[in-house]
């Protein structure tokens, strides 16, 4: 299934918005990514690698040729685009328990959004929206964004460890690497297999 | 800028696809026929172009009436998505993606229109450009890693956990030892494989063992 490579999925999702809309929209992801600390709870997610909503103005579809017919459109459009590691309904669920209040506010915009709450028109919407992608690449298709940055608090704290570790007397060496394993014990574990299920 | 996060670029492109009723497959099936086959692991095309994170391809072929009393309409072209996350900076991706996968970005955008080749990368990237749609917020949770970082930060977590259980128990001066042999060991490794299907792990020789 295209939509799913190894632990990430590729979610692709559209939804039109009444173009007097739109400037509010721009002015909510302005506002989210000029205050960092509105991200916290996407960010304490941690299940998504990236993600991104792109706002499709009814006249900027490109058009490259004259012979390619112009768009005639009413409605703007927001692409919405994830990476995300999981189950499609675990997302949706996780996004709907936690997120509730910022999908809001990203979706309200969009005409017929029931909101994110409660879960079953959320989900059947989300549903209609959302079309399959035709090919999904991930140079690490084993790793989760979490096996990611265990990964790197491991590999940060390990190569810090290892540059003085020389010098030290043995009786040094093991206590500092005693407590290196307790720093970095809370992320050694397997990188295990994606989940199974929808 | 919207379109990146740290050292992460955010790319979104829309190319339109061209529409010929004459030919016996049309261009957006042949796409996805093309795009089904096309190898999606250290074999594939974007694992040459190293700064590439994740990246899809996707043949949009409408926009989606949501029920009244929301208008039903529809778009005059289909359009070939392609979004990308990568790290640096574009014109280097582009013209990475020109130079590594000339053949592969060929065969996808032959069936697009306007589309110049990669004969000429100035045009091409010209081209990607004009295709180009602002992402409008773009998340990524690690934003300051390279792909060959990233898949060495992978290596070092799970070769470091084998050290740790193989090593449990030893006498200090050994430890040390036989600390100094993986590390350096370690680095001498390969990086793994960009876009390979599982994480295998490459022993690092002579310093594993069971504790006496």
């Amino acid at each position: 299934m295209t939509n799913i490579n190894g632990k990430a999925y590729a979610m692709n999702a559209v939804t039109p918005m009444k173009p007097w809309k739109t400037p509010i929209l721009k002015l909510v992801f302005f506002l989210l990514g000029a205050i960092k600390p509105l991200q916290n709870k996407l960010i304490d997610l941690s299940f998504i690698h990236f993600a991104r909503w792109v706002v499709v103005k009814r006249g900027q579809f490109p058009r490259l040729a004259s012979s390619q017919p112009p768009e005639d459109l009413d409605y703007d459009y927001l692409l919405f685009f994830s990476n995300f590691n999981g189950t499609w309904n675990q997302y949706i669920d996780a996004f709907s328990d936690v997120l509730a209040g910022g999908l809001n506010l990203i979706w309200r915009w969009s005409e017929k959004f029931p909101g994110s709450i409660p879960i079953t028109p959320f989900k059947r919407y989300i549903s209609l929206v959302q079309f399959d992608t035709d090919y999904y690449y991930d140079s690490y298709p084993y790793a989760a964004i979490n096996d990611v940055k265990a990964a790197i608090r491991v590999d940060d704290a390990v190569r810090l460890f290892a540059e003085g570790s020389e010098k030290l007397t043995p009786a040094q060496f093991q206590q500092a690497y005693l407590e290196l394993l307790v720093k970095v014990q809370p992320d050694l574990g397997a990188i295990g297999p994606a989940p199974v299920g929808t | 800028m919207p379109n990146q996060s740290g050292n992460v670029y955010g790319l979104t492109i829309l190319s339109p696809i061209l529409d010929d009723p004459t030919i016996r497959i049309s261009h957006d099936t042949a796409l996805r026929i093309y795009l089904e086959k096309l190898p999606r692991h250290e074999d594939g095309p974007f694992a040459k172009v190293s700064a590439t994170h994740l990246c899809r391809l996707v043949v949009m072929d409408d926009v989606v009436f949501v029920g009244a009393p929301a208008k039903q309409e529809h778009l005059q072209s289909k359009y070939l998505v392609f979004t990308s996350n990568f790290y640096g900076d574009l014109d280097a991706y582009l013209a990475d993606m020109a130079a590594k996968i000339p053949d592969v970005v060929n065969d996808i955008w032959s069936h697009c229109v306007g589309y110049p080749g990669v004969r000429d990368p100035k045009a091409f990237a010209a081209y990607m450009k004009n295709c180009q749609i602002e992402t409008t917020f773009f998340f990524a949770a690690v934003n300051d890693k390279t792909v060959e970082q990233t898949l060495r930060a992978l290596q070092t977590k799970v070769e470091f956990a084998a050290f740790v259980e193989e090593n449990q128990g030893r006498p200090p001066a050994e430890l040390q030892a036989a600390f100094s042999t993986f590390w350096h060991r370690l680095e001498q490794l390969p990086p793994l494989r960009a876009g390979a299907r599982e994480l295998t792990r490459i022993r690092v020789a002579g310093v594993s063992g069971n504790a006496p």
